[in-house]
């Protein structure tokens, strides 16, 4: 059997190797801690704590507002010094719960949110995974437990976790593969065992062979959890065609994953849900790559939510000797926000701070499209980029739904390949926001 | 704040590939045909080639200097079009011409629809038909080591057999041809490497010479030709299918960018192709077919956009059985298939027919001229008919034997009313008028007397050499039984002696020329004055 994989994608430069091999080390904030109280989607968490109180680590200080919302906790112990709007990775200002650290770490009692797994019934597991703030960790920051609760429990088949981390330069997924995989492997369990016909899938890029063979070798003896090796190009994680590449099976914008029969979690997030419901810790840490040929000591950080980035960059060994690095990228080169400050928290969904010394999409001017078609060749959508983005230019956004527009992932893709550098997907990316917008009003 | 860094939406990182170094690969993949065009047609190729090139890049700075606009010369796709021009003209067009078709791709073509990316059909191309229109005789003529000759493909056109083309000579190249064009095999050397390069994909090209081939195999059998393999290989490597099929129909701009619209392209471009070559006019059919296809791209392109990713799949989720493969998607391409077939079908029948409805009114035309030219050069005949032993490549030997090289282009009877012989009427063509080629009519008695002389074409100096065509020079040929004409400048004494021209001799020398090979040649025939026996001695 050939490699599991779908139609499209592209192979840029994986730069994995600069922080592949380093074992995660765990950074411990020396400032304040910021948390914005929208790291996820759906409405921003309501504050519980006020200016003054002190707060320890795993402390739940901002409660979820509505059904797709989630709770936040603190990651230091401290006293709560403002609550103000701070600026956050993707550049916006976002209301925050500003923690002056005291230092001492000082945690709450874990081991009281533990239970007995096996006198459990499947909604209080989800409570506890919608109570520990767990939110999808590859970037869309999805809460965990909405996903886990679809409309027809009967109907999901597969609970797939994306080990494909198919965004160049990230390394933090394989990480937690290599060092934690009993973790992945017992999360997983406890997903799985939330329905009567779910199957696991562990779904791994085939450049990452050690953590195949590592994960295969625990889930040998386990029946109901297989490991998939996908082909390694991007955007092999990209839920839809995780899915697809999986199972076969199609997922379009109009639907969920669920809708299919299948529920994708990241790497980090099964993590997360294994710590929370047999270790009793809510989500306040991720493991962060801190990468790029601007940094001195490429690595990964275990980093507590909330930390501040440039003291992610200095337990990095700082920027090369007189490198300032013309672009910082908070995630991937692919689909990772451009920072233009280090003055930022590393949220729930930041998995990699990317220094580059040179930025090397500013070179580039846009020219005037060939029509070469080889934005339609990668789009993993299966639309056409360039015909959308000339559409998207235009402003017609009738001819933009007509021409599945609302299909784009913004992937990137299209951008990549483009020889004339035209700007695609931020021309698509951007219509697509304004339709959104405008069909939520 | 202290740093701030360049922002900008994702994706961050780029390819290396851009427009310059996929027009780069194309360049490099037409040097084998360039470098073999020149080896081929020496001098001239070379000329021509670095004209056009020239001429395009520098028309693309001036269009884009006087406009205002980015100057985008850079890009190499100016060095492109003028690459594949040069490469579809004809070693022997002038110089002018090359720059007059530079001008044309660039400006007209490319730049009026806003330059690069947006122009409707194929530069280069677009500039071989217009000039194929405007200058037919000098875009069609090929010379090859010196002799004007047809191109393998028109042989096999005109003569039908298979016999008379050397289908090696075809695939190498050694014919006669447009600069680029002949050698098949430099050309697939080229075309490898760009599907190497990934510049360019298969389909286009491949379904194209897929379509043509079959289509050229049924009328091979239709026609009782048989499985005839020769006929096919001359077809394929004759003209400029290769050159089309993987240089220019695989134009990103002018093709569809949709995977099922390149099929769809690919099919009109071999039906047309096919059509122009058996059923048109010109044995080539390669140009005509691309441009046209270009014009058919947006059509085919909005008739088959892909379906997306999961398309209808929330249908299958529901349970409808329509959803994933639903029966309105295969529905819809056989529709547009069809639809664009039926158009293509019309429209390259039409355009090959044109010729032939226009066909029978063009040659009357020129029939009833011919005969009004005959009349006035053998004002006793009623009725002319064509020569039946008339023999070109005899007359050709006869003519060089006695020294001319005027050529015999035809040979009429002229028939009294009761159907008797009584001579016959010569066209000859000289070419050594001051200005090019000069043609003439003349009627010569059975016993040799020169009945008159009428000329068909001639291009001289006005007021010289012009004077030619005046009754008073013309006649001085009229009503004359003697064996050969010679002219003089100290006023004609005798029947053989003409007064030349004043101030221009040399038209004189070449209409005397002219007619001596005339008359010479009718001597042969056994019209002469110099007594060689009349097959035909019985009318005398």
């Amino acid at each position: 059997m050939g490699l599991l994989t779908f139609l499209g994608g592209i192979h840029p430069y994986e730069g994995k190797e600069l922080s592949m091999e380093k074992p995660v080390k765990e950074y411990l904030p020396k400032g304040d801690c910021v948390y914005p109280l929208s790291q996820h989607i759906g409405a921003p968490a309501t504050p519980i704590v006020k200016k003054g109180d002190r707060v320890l680590v795993g402390q739940k200080i901002a409660e979820a507002s509505g059904f797709v919302s989630a709770n936040i906790h603190s990651s230091i112990s401290g006293k709560v010094k403002a609550i103000e709007p701070r600026y956050v990775p993707g550049g916006s200002k976002v209301e925050s719960i500003v923690v002056e650290n005291d230092g001492q770490f000082e945690e709450i009692d874990f081991a009281a949110n533990v239970k007995d797994l096996s006198t459990l019934y499947r909604e209080d597991v989800k409570d506890i995974i919608k109570e520990a703030g767990i939110v999808g960790m590859g970037g869309a920051g999805f809460p965990a437990n909405v996903k886990l609760s679809p409309k027809n429990e009967d109907a999901i088949d597969y609970i797939i976790v994306n080990g494909a981390e198919c965004e160049p330069y990230l390394t933090s997924d394989y990480r937690r593969m290599m060092e934690e995989p009993d973790k992945i492997v017992l999360g997983l369990e406890i997903c799985i065992n939330l329905f009567d016909h779910a199957k696991g899938i562990i779904a791994i890029e085939d450049n990452k062979p050690e953590a195949i063979a590592l994960l295969s070798e625990k889930v040998k003896d386990n029946d109901k959890i297989e490991v998939h090796v996908m082909k390694t190009k991007y955007p092999q994680g990209a839920e839809r065609q995780l899915i697809y590449a999986n199972t076969g099976r199609y997922v379009n914008s109009k639907m969920l994953p669920a809708d299919a029969g299948c529920i994708v979690h990241n790497v980090d997030t099964i993590a997360s849900i294994y710590e929370a419901v047999v270790e009793g810790r809510p989500l306040y840490s991720r493991i962060v790559t801190v990468t790029g040929d601007a940094i001195e000591n490429p690595c990964n950080l275990l980093v507590r939510c909330g930390t501040n980035c440039q003291e992610l960059i200095e337990a990095a060994g700082g920027f090369k000797d007189g490198v300032v690095p013309e672009k910082i990228i908070a995630g991937g080169p692919m689909m990772g926000k451009a920072m233009f400050s280090l003055d930022v928290p590393a949220v729930k969904g930041t998995s990699a701070l990317l220094c580059m010394t040179h930025d090397e999409v500013a070179d580039l001017e846009p020219s005037n499209c060939i029509r070469c078609g080889r934005c339609v060749d990668v789009c993993p959508g299966r639309i056409v980029p360039s015909h959308l983005a000339d559409l998207a230019e235009h402003g017609d956004t009738d001819g933009f739904l007509k021409y599945n527009g609302m299909e784009c992932c913004e992937c990137g893709c299209c951008s990549y390949v483009c020889p004339a550098k035209r700007h695609l997907t931020q021309t698509i990316a951007g219509t697509r926001k304004t339709i959104l917008a405008s069909k939520k009003k | 704040m202290e740093n701030t860094f360049k922002i900008s939406s994702s994706p961050h990182v780029r390819d290396k590939r851009s427009t310059q170094s996929i027009m780069l690969d194309v360049i490099i993949a037409l040097l084998p045909a360039t470098i073999f065009g020149i080896i081929n047609f020496e001098l001239n190729a070379m000329i021509l080639i670095l004209t056009c090139v020239v001429a395009c890049v520098l028309f693309e700075w001036l269009y884009e200097k006087m406009m205002h606009k980015k100057v985008t010369i850079s890009d190499l796709s100016a060095v492109v079009t003028g690459l594949l021009l040069a490469l579809n003209l004809s070693p022997d067009v002038p110089v002018w011409m090359a720059i007059l078709g530079s001008a044309f791709a660039i400006l007209i073509v490319k730049q009026l629809f806003g330059g690069l990316g947006y122009n409707f059909m194929n530069p280069a191309l677009g500039a071989r038909c217009f000039l194929l229109i405007s200058f037919a005789g000098r875009m069609t003529s090929f010379s090859y080591d010196g002799v004007t000759t047809a191109t393998p493909l028109a042989v096999l056109k005109n003569t039908g057999d298979v016999a008379n083309v050397n289908v090696l000579h075809m695939f190498l190249g050694n014919i006669p041809g447009t600069i680029g064009e002949t050698s098949a095999v430099c050309l697939l050397v080229g075309a490898a490497y760009l599907l190497i390069r990934r510049v360019i994909k298969p389909v286009i090209p491949f379904v194209y010479i897929g379509t043509f081939a079959v289509l050229i195999m049924i009328y091979a059998l239709a026609s009782g030709r048989g499985f005839d393999l020769t006929y096919l290989a001359a077809h394929l490597c004759g003209g400029g299918l290769m050159l089309g099929a993987f240089f220019m129909a695989t134009d990103y701009v002018t093709s569809p960018i949709t995977p099922k619209g390149k099929v769809v392209f690919g099919m009109i471009l071999g039906l047309l192709t096919f059509c122009f070559r058996i059923y048109g006019g010109s044995a080539e059919g390669v140009s005509y077919a691309i441009i046209f296809s270009n014009l058919l791209v947006p059509l085919i392109e909005r008739w088959t956009q892909p379906k997306s990713f999961g398309e209808g799949a929330e249908l299958a989720a529901q349970g409808d059985p329509s959803g994933t493969k639903s029966k309105m998607d295969t529905k819809s391409i056989v529709v547009a298939t069809i639809a664009i077939l039926i158009i293509t079908i019309i429209a390259g029948f039409a355009l090959a027919y044109v010729y032939k409805i226009t066909k029978k009114p063009i040659s009357e035309a020129e029939q009833a001229a011919k005969e009004e030219a005959y009349k006035t050069v053998f004002a006793d005949a009623d009725s002319f008919e064509s020569y039946a032993d008339f023999d070109a490549d005899a007359a050709a030997k006869i003519l060089k034997d006695a020294g001319f090289n005027d050529d015999i282009d035809e040979v009429v009877t002229a028939k009294s009313s009761d159907g008797s012989v009584l001579g016959y009427v010569v066209t000859v063509t000289s070419h050594e008028a001051y200005s090019g080629d000069l043609q003439l009519a003349m009627g010569v008695a059975d016993d040799g007397t020169t009945k008159g002389i009428s000329f068909l074409s001639l291009a001289e100096t006005a007021g010289l050499g012009m004077e030619a065509d005046t009754d008073s020079f013309k006649s001085q040929f009229a009503d004359k039984n003697v064996s050969q004409f010679k002219y003089t400048k100290s006023g004609a004494t005798v029947d053989e002696e003409i007064d030349a021209l004043s101030g221009a001799t040399i038209t004189t020398n070449a209409v005397t020329n002219a007619v001596n090979a005339g008359l010479t040649y009718v001597q042969s025939i056994g019209g002469g004055s110099e007594g060689t026996t009349a097959d035909n001695g019985g009318d005398k």
